[in-house]
């Protein structure tokens, strides 16, 4: 009863990751179980964002405000603005990635008139005999 | 006298094999490898195809299973991670150590920017954020490699159907998106000059300035046509301004670091508002030049 009581307030306190954790495991699933490539590439996202939503949430410090300095502030007053650098570059690396896969899926769609992966497979099977 | 052979156990053959022994472990392994080069038939074409095609389908049928056992797997060792980490929004995490407030402390002074995000970004972490843009720059490259369509890989029909293509859209414009371009648009590009300029002072910055550029960009090649925006940027002005950007982060990060990267002097401290204007630019072509690819496969 009690060690039930510590864990589900440990959830509830860590919520956003536990959200974070949630999203990323639909995400993964997405990218190893669909056969429709565009599918495969949201699921991609999804892990994307479940990654940035973990980033951003460790590094806020609750009643804080955003790290835009005024005179005669302290720094105490601040969240940790390290994680919100981090998520840009994440950000970043994501929106290239996803750009760049689906140019490769138009290429796809152009040479086998298919994203599916079974027919995919079978076309690709057919024009190596 | 025959050498007793030494019984090793793992751990032993373990640190042997660390250390460089090299020596069969097991010959019998050795033996069969021997006899069946004798014994061994190559397989026809036909029957090597059957056994890849059954291969591949006892994988497949097993895929599935795996891969949801894998994510499973996945999911309950990470939320077991987050059973046992620091509650959130507390204060006295590890996450906020001695870098986060050397930053908050002393990064007004030292950088000259008051958004302390946009002071790590384009100061501390300078050369993160010029990867970042050759990533984008790479991105946009990589984009165009694939899908843009020029002289080269066009022949008449393409230019035929692109020809219908147009004339369909101006036989049907849209009206309400006209004209709510004809309001957002200047509103767009104010913004995002506001955000570019203002980066270092407010929320905002090279990244999103940047995208609220290309987002203006887009809106108004959709509105008014993309030949009007193909007009005022024409491959050409497109690459230049794209490398100009990262020339001009790279040039400006380069003093930066000649200069001791420790600390700017008093009349460089607006180089930050100039980096960010040169990540703006790379960004606002980055996402423009996306749109500009997939919507129609040139520039």
């Amino acid at each position: 009863m009690g060690r039930g009581n510590i864990m589900l307030e440990t959830v509830l306190q860590n919520r956003y990751a536990v959200t974070a954790v949630i999203l990323f495991g639909i995400g993964f699933l997405n990218v190893m179980l669909q056969q429709n490539l565009v599918k495969k590439v949201v699921g991609f996202n999804i892990m994307d964002a479940a990654v940035f939503l973990l980033l951003a949430s460790l590094g806020y410090i609750s009643g804080r405000v955003a790290p835009v300095v005024t005179e005669g502030a302290q720094a105490a007053q601040y969240i940790n603005p390290i994680p919100s650098g981090l998520v840009l570059t994440g950000i970043v690396v994501s929106v290239s990635i996803t750009a760049f896969s689906l140019a490769l899926i138009q290429r796809i769609y152009q040479q086998y008139g298919t994203i599916d992966l079974r027919e995919l497979r079978e076309r690709t099977g057919k024009e190596d005999d | 006298m025959a050498e007793k052979p030494v019984k090793k156990n793992w751990r032993q053959r373990l640190t042997a094999w660390v250390d460089g022994e090299r020596e069969f472990k097991d010959r019998s392994l050795f033996v069969m490898e021997q006899r069946s080069s004798v014994t061994f038939r190559r397989p026809t074409e036909e029957e090597h195809e059957r056994r890849e095609k059954h291969r591949l389908r006892w994988f497949l049928n097993r895929y599935p299973i795996g891969a949801g056992l894998l994510g499973l797997t996945l999911v309950a060792v990470l939320m077991a991670v987050v059973l046992t980490m620091p509650p959130f929004g507390q204060p006295d995490n590890p996450m906020h150590n001695e870098v986060a407030q050397r930053y908050l402390e002393r990064g007004y002074e030292e950088t000259g920017a008051e958004n302390i995000v946009t002071a790590m970004i384009l100061n501390y972490r300078g050369f993160d954020t010029l990867g970042e843009s050759c990533v984008l720059f790479l991105a946009v490259a990589a984009v165009m490699i694939l899908v843009l369509q020029d002289k080269k890989n066009t022949n008449k029909q393409d230019l035929a159907q692109r020809a219908r293509e147009d004339t369909l859209l101006k036989s049907h414009q849209d009206t309400i998106l006209k004209q709510a371009a004809r309001i957002l648009v200047p509103v767009l590009f104010l913004f995002a000059i506001y955000m570019l300029l203002n980066g270092e002072r407010s929320p905002g910055g090279g990244f999103s300035g940047g995208t609220v550029l290309g987002a203006g960009l887009i809106l108004s090649s959709l509105a008014f046509g993309a030949g009007r925006v193909q007009a005022l940027l024409t491959r050409r002005v497109y690459s230049a301004v794209r490398t100009f950007g990262l020339l001009l982060y790279a040039g400006l990060y380069g003093v930066n670091i000649f200069l001791g990267a420790n600390g700017l002097p008093n009349y460089l401290t607006g180089m930050t508002m100039l980096i960010d204007l040169a990540v703006g630019l790379v960004v606002a072509c980055t996402i423009y030049g996306f749109f500009a690819l997939f919507s129609r496969g040139e520039l």
